[in-house]
């Protein structure tokens, strides 16, 4: 029987791991979850009242939706995906050679380039882990 | 070019996907990505964010069409998509548990699109199922529901035919519901 990715305790102890470092590298952090493709909450840190499941759930629809333009216009492999609000911003990436993708929230004290490089370290950080895995 | 709007929804492995990629004239535009929740649904991939498709009604006439992610933690793509639809395509696959009572929980759910423009149900995978089930469906409407009207097919989601006739029908009830509306308007505002 194949487990479900966001119950794969590979992909959980590596995400803890790879996550634990994230609020180190940008102060601004307000919350961050990996999550699964189809948008299941793999682990989170910190931001508790923030509903994970939700999150998870709007990230996975805000990375279709970005994918599909990118194909749509035929762009290429899309990258990475911010909304950038009043207040704060999200920052997505995906974990390269793995179904999941790094969503995280930061408060509007930190340029969204330096949120964006934070987040690509994160993920690349999970891959390395991943690999050794 | 007049248009209508239509949301296809229902639960997952309903058939929404196949139905819009059945229907529609242009190649459509798909959200889907990898399905971890295998035990929801026995099938690779599940829609996460919308699909979209095209069909001509007649040379004058569009048919948008819209689908949404059949799970409940997509709900927000529920809320924004039916803002702008007019009616509503339910989708429910017959074999699934408790289908009757999904059905009447997905009518609540968008009942806003029952009162703009109609909603349809079609049943899939009917040929799984007793054919007392189909009776059952109306039944258990009419019951819940006793001023609505809803009509019910049985529908292969990969047949054009079965999918073109649900949609007429469903575009028809839109077209009649928002006559009525305007003539009723036009009505009151005469005595005024």
């Amino acid at each position: 029987m194949t487990i479900a990715t966001h119950l794969d305790s590979k992909y959980i102890s590596r995400g803890e791991l790879a996550l634990s470092g994230f609020k180190d590298l940008a102060p601004s952090l307000r919350y961050a979850t990996l999550l699964t493709e189809d948008g299941f909450s793999v682990v989170s840190v910190e931001g508790d009242a923030l509903d994970s499941n939700r999150f998870a759930s709007m990230a996975s629809s805000t990375q279709a939706l970005a994918d599909a333009v990118a194909r749509e216009l035929k762009l290429g492999d899309n990258e990475f995906v911010i909304v950038a609000a009043e207040n704060a911003h999200v920052v997505q990436v995906r974990v390269e050679n793995h179904p999941l993708i790094l969503a995280a929230l930061f408060t509007d004290q930190a340029t969204i380039g330096k949120s964006l490089a934070a987040a690509r370290r994160t993920a690349r950080r999970l891959n390395v882990f991943l690999a050794a895995y | 070019m007049p248009e209508h709007v239509i949301l296809f929804a229902g639960p997952m492995g309903a058939g929404k996907t196949t139905a819009i990629r059945t229907l529609s004239e242009i190649e459509v535009v798909s959200t889907e990505a990898a399905n971890s929740d295998r035990d929801a649904a026995d099938k690779p991939t599940t829609t996460v964010a919308l699909d979209y498709g095209e069909i001509s009604v007649n040379e004058a006439e569009k048919v948008r069409l819209y689908g949404v992610p059949g799970q409940r933690r997509f709900d927000f793509m529920w809320t924004i998509l039916a803002e702008r639809a007019e009616g509503l395509m339910l989708l429910v696959n017959a074999d699934a548990d408790n289908p009757v009572d999904t059905a009447i929980e997905y009518v609540k759910e968008f009942y806003a699109l029952y009162e703009r423009g109609g909603i349809i149900i079609g049943l899939t995978r009917a040929d799984l199922v007793p054919e007392s089930l189909i009776a059952e469906y109306a039944n258990a409407l009419a019951d819940e529901m006793p001023d609505v009207l809803i009509p019910v097919f049985t529908a292969d989601a990969r047949s054009h035919s079965d999918m073109t006739v649900l949609l007429m029908t469903l575009v028809a009830n839109v077209e009649l519901k928002q006559a009525v509306a305007a003539n009723s308007e036009l009505t009151s505002g005469r005595a005024r």
